[in-house]
């Protein structure tokens, strides 16, 4: 099939502005976004610049906002888009630094806020920290984060503010919260229940149609949102 | 195998902070409204609303339950000029006042970032919400 392919186009060391560049390309419906960008880069344009690493859905390195929606391009079919038009822009809310790069700096150091690790100060076990089935189900959902970026750079609010932490951080705060190994529940819920905390949200579920994982990233700060309040942490 | 869990307490202390407490005040105030206007509405039916005044009046009194509303249609307001019907005044204008300049707080939180602006637009929001609140008290005590 024939499609018309339209990127954004941004090289700081000669464009005083960003712009779009429009390709006329031949491609099979089961071709991914990752595959035609693979395509322009190695035969039309090297200078176009994207990430990407293990190209399977894993490491969330290509997030990209694909026909107006964030993304992973290898993980999106061309038949997905259902038409032969597609636009590949980069994420929003982060500064781009060339083409589909951003800057995700801002986003890590939201993520770091949350101290996404494992707390616990008293003495190891001989063997390792054990945990019921029951227990690590309480958190399973969201342990499939992979850093990706797309429910963040989808949420109006952090467009608005960066310094909100966002959905990735609260998702990342869930997964240790509801860990029956982990003793920092309270520390994370305050730094949670902070300005940036999970009330700038307001439940525009971008995040969850977003989310490459299918991650039910609402229901996850809703949790975290009863557990400020009550202390809960069933 | 089975695996057993490491005990650790179900429960931590709540996490209440500023933020969570006006995002409850949100939700208790809206909700608040409609349970005042209700009592206000049942109020006045209780008082023979239904004979005396016309729809239009009826709702003007549901959402701020003020005499002026009704005087003109009444031979005897006495019923209707209570200081039961001044405290309902003063906690409808309180919720709707607090609930909605909250909501303008919580867009300069969420598209104010971190500059100079930011606390000048607090400070203006919190004054105008003092002003609105000591004035409207002022105006229903006084009417």
């Amino acid at each position: 099939m024939k499609i018309s392919l339209k990127l954004y186009r941004y090289n700081p060391e000669i464009d005083k502005k960003s712009r779009y560049e429009t390709y006329q390309l031949e491609a099979d419906p089961t071709d991914r976004i990752l595959d035609i960008l693979e395509f322009v880069k190695g035969y039309i344009d090297g200078t176009l610049s994207f990430r990407r690493s293990c190209a399977h859905g894993v490491c969330g390195s290509d997030a990209m906002r694909i026909n107006g929606q964030n993304r992973l391009a290898c993980k999106t079919l061309l038949r997905d888009l259902h038409g032969n038009k597609v636009t590949v822009e980069p994420i929003m809310g982060l500064r781009v630094i060339k083409d589909l790069i951003v800057d995700m700096d801002p986003f890590f150091e939201n993520f770091r806020t949350v101290l996404p690790y494992l707390i616990n100060d008293e003495p190891a076990p001989k063997t390792e920290r054990l945990q019921s089935p029951e227990d690590r189900e309480r958190f399973d959902d969201t342990t499939k984060c992979i850093l990706c970026a797309c429910c963040t750079t989808s949420c109006p609010s952090f467009w608005a503010n960066d310094e909100y932490l966002g959905p990735a951080a609260f998702v990342n705060a869930h997964r240790f919260i509801f860990d029956s190994r982990d003793r920092a529940a309270d520390e994370r819920l305050k730094i949670l229940s902070a300005q940036n905390g999970v009330y700038r949200c307001h439940t525009v579920f971008n995040c969850t149609l977003a989310c490459p994982r299918e991650i039910e990233i609402t229901k996850a700060i809703g949790e975290v949102k009863r557990a400020i309040s009550t202390g809960s942490l069933k | 195998m089975s695996a057993r869990s490491t005990l650790r307490p179900r429960s931590v202390q709540p996490a209440w902070s500023f933020e969570y407490i006006m995002w409850f005040f949100t939700r208790v105030s809206g909700l608040t409204m409609y349970l005042l206007a209700l009592s206000g509405v049942v109020g006045a039916f209780i008082l023979g609303a239904r004979t005396q005044v016309d729809l239009q009046t009826l709702l003007r009194w549901m959402f701020f339950p003020n005499r002026f509303h009704v005087e003109p249609y009444l031979d005897d307001a006495a019923f209707w000029v209570t200081a039961w019907w001044q405290i309902m005044q003063i906690l409808i204008v309180f919720f709707a006042v607090s609930h909605g300049f909250n909501g303008l707080r919580v867009v300069i939180e969420d598209y104010v970032g971190r500059s100079f602006w930011r606390p000048l637009l607090r400070s203006v929001v919190f004054l105008l919400w003092l002003a609105m609140l000591v004035i409207a008290v002022f105006v229903i005590l006084q009417a």
